[in-house]
């Protein structure tokens, strides 16, 4: 079955992250036109789960991804700082 | 200079909040847990998630609060939140500069027992073969005092270790003679079955603090089962050598370890009870790992990741149930687990390390010269496979070991931080790189981790652990207690 998000709401990272979370699940193969991110999805042969719920799931998973990129974004600048402040004093800075 | 601050200065900042880095992981269809950057955690309801990350979150709400003291939002003024978290990084990593702590000797593959699932394909007991020589052990010394780390352990491993005692006696002497200048603070312990302790070793152990490292694996017939040796007494002869150890060498110098057999599965209740009927105070449910026997003789397929949650999750159940009555009783995977969940502390597990602690926590020199980056390794070598082979005794140095592309290039490229799936996932600061394993079922060190059984394993406990709490305020108080032991 073919899923198609648009690319101003969800990032090509996110629809891809996602995919990789269901490898167990789905095999899905990613496409993009100008407006749109493709996904042709199959179910992995032996999958427990049935192809409705699967999709519904990997909505709820596109949605979790695209807030994760939003978080990772909004606090780069921090997790930098962080970083530099743990490895501050140690002789590995160079 | 002004006597007074600018305007900005007087801005009310309450209220207004910044995002510290954290990730997220669904439990169910309404609850996610969140944790901070050094794993730290909390569990909030899914609108609630939405709402702080869209700044909708109010001071006057609890949630506002509980946040901010976890380091998971900052206000404008809340400067030490990224010193903070930058210590406990810090603190979570300090383990690193110290090196390797534990060395590992198999001092010969010879066993007196034939375990279906031996994961280190043990050796008939008159093969002189598969026995450590002093020369490969002077040289293993040499290379455990080249580690940077003050705490040295020692431990014999086999195999069983007390069929080639002398060369226990010959390690521990040469490595106190060592440490007569090296000053370390040096421990040693014996894997054993217990099956062939005898009054002089026992009091070899004493003179020289050994501590003893046993199995026990359930009630007799399970025991025996499993652990089939001539004379089919392997729980008898345990019992009988687990008091005299005891007697000689304090109580708490013993202790034991579990597999979970094909055979186990629906006995964890049997086996816990048998624990505490020994009077041990905790129990390790541990897992079968896909190496030695336990591949050839299919213990390993017999059981899959769902089949062992279950058995696990009844027996933690049981156990949580146990402390409720006064019965101190600790499941040790959880405590690995729970610690890394309460505290910056590492307790520095290898398989809950990340970078993996293969080599950098632990070592082992295997009976023919050949070091190896963990126990694992050396139980692939014995199936053929000497991928973490990371040098030989006798024809490397400490820094050829040690710098190996093959221990390197495992450590950098199962690096959790930076792998797939991993670098976005809620569990990743208590979770592991485990590099053998999934280079023992994918053929390569990273795996792809929706289909890993050990992500599996990790999430299916972590999870049961997070609900436990959620719903249980006094298991809560006792897992906390397991994160906090002395």
């Amino acid at each position: 079955m073919k899923l198609i998000v648009e690319k101003n709401v969800y990032s090509l990272e996110a629809v891809e992250k996602s995919a990789y979370r269901f490898i167990d699940r789905l095999t899905i193969l990613i496409s993009t036109d100008n407006e749109n991110i493709i996904c042709e999805i199959e179910v992995v042969e032996g999958a427990k789960e049935g192809i409705e719920n699967l999709i519904a799931n990997f909505k709820r998973e596109l949605l979790d991804q695209q807030l994760r990129k939003q978080i990772k974004h909004e606090t780069e600048s921090a997790r930098n700082l962080i970083l530099a402040y743990a490895f501050s004093r140690t002789g590995l800075q160079g | 200079m002004s006597k007074f601050s600018t305007l900005d200065k007087y801005t009310p900042t309450v209220g207004k909040y910044e995002l510290l880095p954290f990730r997220f992981e669904s439990l169910d269809n309404d609850d996610v847990v969140v944790t901070n950057f050094v794993g730290e955690f909390v569990i909030l309801k899914r609108e609630k998630l939405n709402d702080v990350v869209g700044k909708k979150l109010l001071p006057t709400e609890e949630t506002y609060s509980l946040l901010r003291s976890r380091h998971f939002i900052k206000e404008a003024s809340d400067s030490a939140s990224i010193e903070l978290l930058g210590l406990k990084t810090r603190t979570k990593f300090s383990n690193l500069r110290n090196f390797t702590n534990l060395h590992l000797f198999v001092v010969s593959l010879r066993c007196d027992h034939s375990c279906g699932y031996c994961q280190v394909s043990r050796q008939s007991e008159n093969k002189a073969a598969f026995d450590m020589t002093e020369a490969t052990a002077d040289k293993a010394l040499e290379i455990v005092f080249k580690s940077p780390n003050e705490a040295i352990k020692i431990e014999f491993q086999g195999g069983e270790p007390l069929l080639n005692f002398e060369i226990v006696k010959y390690v521990v002497l040469a490595a106190k003679k060592k440490n007569e200048v090296q000053k370390r603070d040096l421990q040693f312990v014996i894997t054993t079955t217990l099956a062939l302790i005898t009054d002089e070793i026992l009091d070899f152990c004493k003179e020289h603090k050994i501590y003893l490292s046993s199995s026990l694996d359930g009630p007799e017939d399970l025991h025996n089962q499993n652990r089939p040796r001539p004379g089919k007494d392997s729980h008898a002869r345990f019992v009988e050598g687990l008091k005299k150890a005891r007697d000689k060498l304090g109580y708490d110098s013993v202790s034991a370890l579990m597999t979970t057999s094909p055979a186990s599965l629906g006995k964890v209740r049997d086996i816990i009870d048998e624990y505490l009927k020994h009077d041990l105070d905790g129990i390790f449910l541990r897992h079968l790992s896909p190496y030695g026997f336990a591949i050839k003789t299919k213990s390993y397929k017999a059981y899959n990741v769902d089949k062992w949650l279950e058995f696990y999750c009844e027996g933690l159940d049981y156990i949580v149930e146990l402390n409720k009555q006064g019965i101190r009783f600790t499941e040790y995977f959880a405590s690995l687990l729970l610690t890394k969940m309460f505290s910056a502390n590492d307790p520095g597990f290898v398989d809950l390390m990340n970078p993996s602690g293969a080599g950098i926590s632990a070592v082992v020199f295997n009976y023919d010269g050949d070091v190896y980056a963990s126990d694992e390794s050396r139980m692939l070598r014995e199936m053929g496979d000497t991928s973490f082979k990371i040098g030989n005794l006798h024809t490397n140095t400490y820094e050829e070991i040690f710098t190996s592309e093959a221990l390197l290039n495992a450590l950098d490229d199962s690096f959790t931080m930076s792998a797939p799936m991993c670098t976005d996932c809620a569990f990743e600061p208590w979770c592991g790189a485990e590099p053998v394993f999934h280079h023992a079922i994918f053929g390569d060190v990273l795996g792809r981790k929706p289909e890993s059984e050990f992500c599996k394993r990790i999430m299916g406990v972590v999870k049961h652990l997070l609900k436990k709490m959620q719903n249980d305020p006094e298991a809560k108080d006792i897992f906390i207690r397991w994160a906090n032991k002395c």
